[in-house]
């Protein structure tokens, strides 16, 4: 098992990309979106992006 | 998409355009933005407006005879007419800046004569000199005003003399303030040249002006042209001659404003060698008036001071103007209010949308998708104007352009998926390969309550001898402007009724009836609640001494279906209450939910709201929002069948779960049947979920199959995060359109405990 670290992840919705920090796992390339992240920021640009 | 497309569909509405009492002034004033002006002591503002519409303010104010007040939709409530004359009278008193505009437009080469210098001459020269023509005026006598100098009041009197004097109203009416008046309108003019004393005996000394106006007056010259003259574009039969004002037996009001239309069209003739109105009005549209039974009677305000109102008195006359403008649609859908914006502006949105590339560029997402395409607002536009059907042609092309939010709409169609293939069962009555009658309950019927299939159908399969199809409609492919997917849906519905013979359907759900009258034409079908009605033979349940009946929008043209559940319920003996507005969308329409969270709920509170008693409804979806606010609420056929009252709306997974049993009993029962639905292997997983986390997974559309599906591939494969103390665990799952998330506690092997779960709609890119 392995800590997790901060790490640059792309990411895409309606056809735009951004990139954001995000816990990744070092080994796998797994993503951690916590539920702050999720239903915070996420969604807010989510919104964001359908509206435009 | 071409502009027409979008804008077919309000192409009818009358929003802005001039109410009834412009429609009826002379000039057309803008008596709305007028009086909104007035009202709010914008002198200077309304002086202008006033001016640019009429010429000559004080004229106007002094002589017209208000044709405006004769169509006031003020006089409809019983209330006096909103008192024009003495309003305009009081805009010009308290305009402190009465000053002309000049226009910087480089001047024109050609050049207009004008034959007489009374008002309807005089307002096509100002005008013509404006938009920088030269003008000459020949006027024989000795001065400008012809005809004024014989009006010295407002009702006009007979005679040549020229008075000064004031007419009896106290406004003013001497020729002194009509000099004044016209002298100040001319007074940045430069380009107009008056020619007194000149009269003019044929039109050949005229032969080097390009554009000629005769308006000679009462009983004036018109060189021979009268027979010819046109009175619909005040032509004559020499094509640059044109004629208008008293000498052609019009008012001097209609004089003045002949001499603004006929600038306008000489203007057009000048540029384009042709005659024509560029913009022609609406006098029919006088006696449009809108519905104003909501309208607060106001008595007229009079005048305190002898030279008329006083500011406040102005203000408060012009603030009784209902600024009658169509605004129906508006004022009672929640949707529209909300975006505010007028029906002929989404139209064009509808196609500045469709029209951008990216969606990026799109502005009207959140708006298309916020829509219960419930035709409320149809049912009540006096033009039957449709916007629903507006927002729908929008999300067709959007989705047809690649371009539409899968998220909003992703569970509903994943819930038709189930519906159509699992959920699906076909059958004949028993022992029988054909039907004349087949009930199709719709998706949501037995999800919701499998009694409610279970009964209705023993009922119809004994008396009609009917077959079952459990299917959905497709109403969730229409509504996400999936038209592929929605063809295809309907193809093999019509198979599977052709299979059964073509039955007539019985249809419980309204949606489902809806979405057959519009696409499927060929299928004969009749309400359930028609049927029960005419059965004296049930039982009926008297669940409430009183309820209202909360009829779905998309039974608004079933006039069976809805008198069938008010005999059912009046049968039982239960008082029934009417509500004010009819077939309103309870907030389910359109799928609009994920879209619009906090209309949604809006929207549910207002239906709530509509009256303190319980609800009878008969459509599932009408249920199940309004007993999930707790509203006292029952569908009909607890009433007809006589069922326990389930309050509760089952879970998403329930609600799946109970579709599988009514099919299972169904082909026990009918077909002798078992069946095996499909198993997972996550199934059988067990998961402790509190109430909390329960209602907040209803409200953001989880189903408890996908937490367990998460937590099973995660357990299998290893594929999730723990936190420090090593028993909390966080793992998700990947789905096409949306991604979810479940903290959770292994409890003891194949227990789980949920802490937490939620989603994204956006894709992360794992790059190492
Ligand atoms: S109800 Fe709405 S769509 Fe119909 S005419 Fe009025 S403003 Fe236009
Ligand atoms: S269809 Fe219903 S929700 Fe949509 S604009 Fe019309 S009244 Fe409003
Ligand atoms: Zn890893």
């Amino acid at each position: 098992m392995k800590e997790l670290v901060l790490k640059k992840t792309v990411f895409s919705y309606q056809g735009h990309s951004f990139s954001h920090d995000v816990y990744t796992c070092p080994q796998c390339g797994k993503v951690l979106i916590p539920k702050e992240l999720a239903e915070g920021r996420i969604a807010k640009v989510e919104e964001q992006l359908e509206d435009k | 998409m071409k502009m027409e497309d979008a804008t077919r569909f309000t192409e009818r509405c009358i929003n802005g355009e001039p109410a009834s009492c412009s429609c009826a002034c002379p000039f057309h004033l803008d008596m709305r933005s007028f009086l909104s002006k007035t009202a709010k002591g914008r002198w200077n503002a309304a002086y202008k407006e006033l001016r640019n519409a009429v010429m000559f303010p004080v004229i106007v104010a002094a002589l017209c005879d208000a044709p405006c007040r004769g169509r006031c939709q003020r006089t409809i409530i019983g209330d006096e007419a909103i008192d024009l004359p003495e309003i305009e009278s009081a805009v010009i008193k308290y305009a402190n800046n009465r000053k002309p505009e000049s226009y910087f437009i480089p001047p024109k080469t050609k050049s207009v004569a004008v034959i007489g210098a009374g008002v309807s001459g005089l307002s096509c020269a100002l005008n013509l000199s404006h938009k920088k023509y030269s003008v000459t005026v020949f006027e024989k006598e000795n001065g400008w005003g012809g005809r004024l100098h014989a009006e010295t009041g407002r009702l006009g009197t007979e005679g040549g003399n020229f008075s000064t004097e004031t007419d009896s109203s106290g406004r003013h009416a001497s020729f002194k303030d009509f000099d004044d008046d016209i002298a100040l309108q001319f007074s940045v003019i430069d380009n107009v040249e008056f020619k007194y004393n000149t009269e003019i005996k044929s039109l050949d000394e005229l032969n080097d002006f390009d554009a000629v106006y005769i308006a000679t007056g009462a009983g004036g010259e018109s060189f021979g042209l009268i027979d010819s003259w046109d009175s619909e574009l005040l032509t004559t039969s020499s094509p640059k001659v044109f004629m208008g004002g008293m000498l052609c037996g019009v008012s001097l009001m209609e004089a003045i404003s002949h001499g603004i239309e006929l600038s306008r069209t000489m203007e057009v003739f000048l540029q384009t060698g042709k005659a024509f109105t560029a913009h022609s009005f609406d006098r029919i549209n006088c006696g449009r008036y809108l519905d104003h039974s909501d309208a607060v009677s106001s008595p007229i305000i009079k005048a305190s001071l002898d030279d008329g109102y006083t500011e406040e008195e102005a203000k408060q006359e012009a603030g009784r103007c209902l600024q009658c403008d169509c605004e129906k649609c508006i004022d009672a859908c929640e949707m529209l209010k909300l975006f505010n914006k007028k029906p002929k502006r989404i139209a064009s949105d509808v196609f500045t949308d469709a029209g951008s590339s990216t969606l990026a560029s799109r502005t009207l997402t959140r708006e298309t998708y916020s829509c219960n395409i419930c035709g409320y607002c149809k049912s009540i536009c006096p033009e039957d104007v449709d916007i629903g059907a507006l927002l729908q042609f929008s999300r067709v092309s959007r989705l047809n352009s690649g371009k539409y939010p899968a998220a909003l709409h992703d569970f509903w169609l994943r819930e038709m998926d189930f519906a159509t293939t699992e959920g699906f069962f076909a059958s004949a009555p028993k022992g029988k390969e054909k039907a004349a009658y087949a009930f199709f309950p719709g998706c949501r019927l037995g999800a919701s309550n499998p009694d409610h299939v279970l009964k209705a159908y023993e009922y119809l399969h004994n008396k009609y001898d009917a077959g079952i199809i459990l299917d959905c409609c497709g109403v969730p492919a229409y509504w996400a402007g999936d038209d592929d997917r929605l063809n295809e849906n309907l193809e093999k519905v019509r198979d599977s009724w052709k299979s059964m013979g073509g039955p007539v359907l019985i249809f419980a759900c309204a949606s489902c009836e809806h979405v057959f009258r519009m696409f499927l034409p060929e299928v004969k079908f009749v309400s359930l609640y028609e049927l029960l009605s005419d059965e004296e033979g049930i039982v009926s349940l008297k669940i409430y001494p009183e309820a209202a009946v909360f009829d779905p929008c998309a039974a608004r043209y079933d006039d069976g279906m809805q008198s069938g559940v008010r005999k059912i319920a009046v049968r039982s003996g239960i008082e029934i209450e009417e509500l004010k507005e009819k077939n309103r969308c309870c907030g389910f329409g359109g799928h609009m939910q994920v879209a619009n969270p906090s209309l949604y709920n809006e929207i549910i509170q207002n239906r709530i709201g509509a009256s303190e008693k319980p609800y009878i409804v008969y459509c599932t979806n009408c249920r199940e929002v309004f007993v999930s606010k707790n509203k006292q609420c029952v569908h009909i056929l607890d009433i007809a069948f006589g069922l326990n009252l389930e309050q509760k709306v089952p879970s998403l997974q329930k609600k799946r779960n109970n579709s599988l049993e009514v099919k299972k009993i169904l082909m026990k029962e009918y077909h002798n049947t078992d069946f095996n639905p499909e198993t997972y292997e996550w199934e059988e997983l067990k998961l402790i979920i509190s109430e909390e986390i329960q209602e907040s997974m209803e409200k953001k559309l989880i189903s408890e199959a996908d937490l367990k599906e998460a937590i099973f591939l995660a357990e299998s494969f290893g594929d999730k995060f723990i936190d420090e103390s090593g028993r909390m665990n966080l793992c998700s799952l990947v789905k096409p359109v949306v991604t979810y998330w479940v903290q959770y506690k292994t409890v003891s092997p194949e227990v789980y405990e949920i802490f937490s779960v939620y989603y994204h709609r956006m894709r992360f890119h794992k790059d190492r």
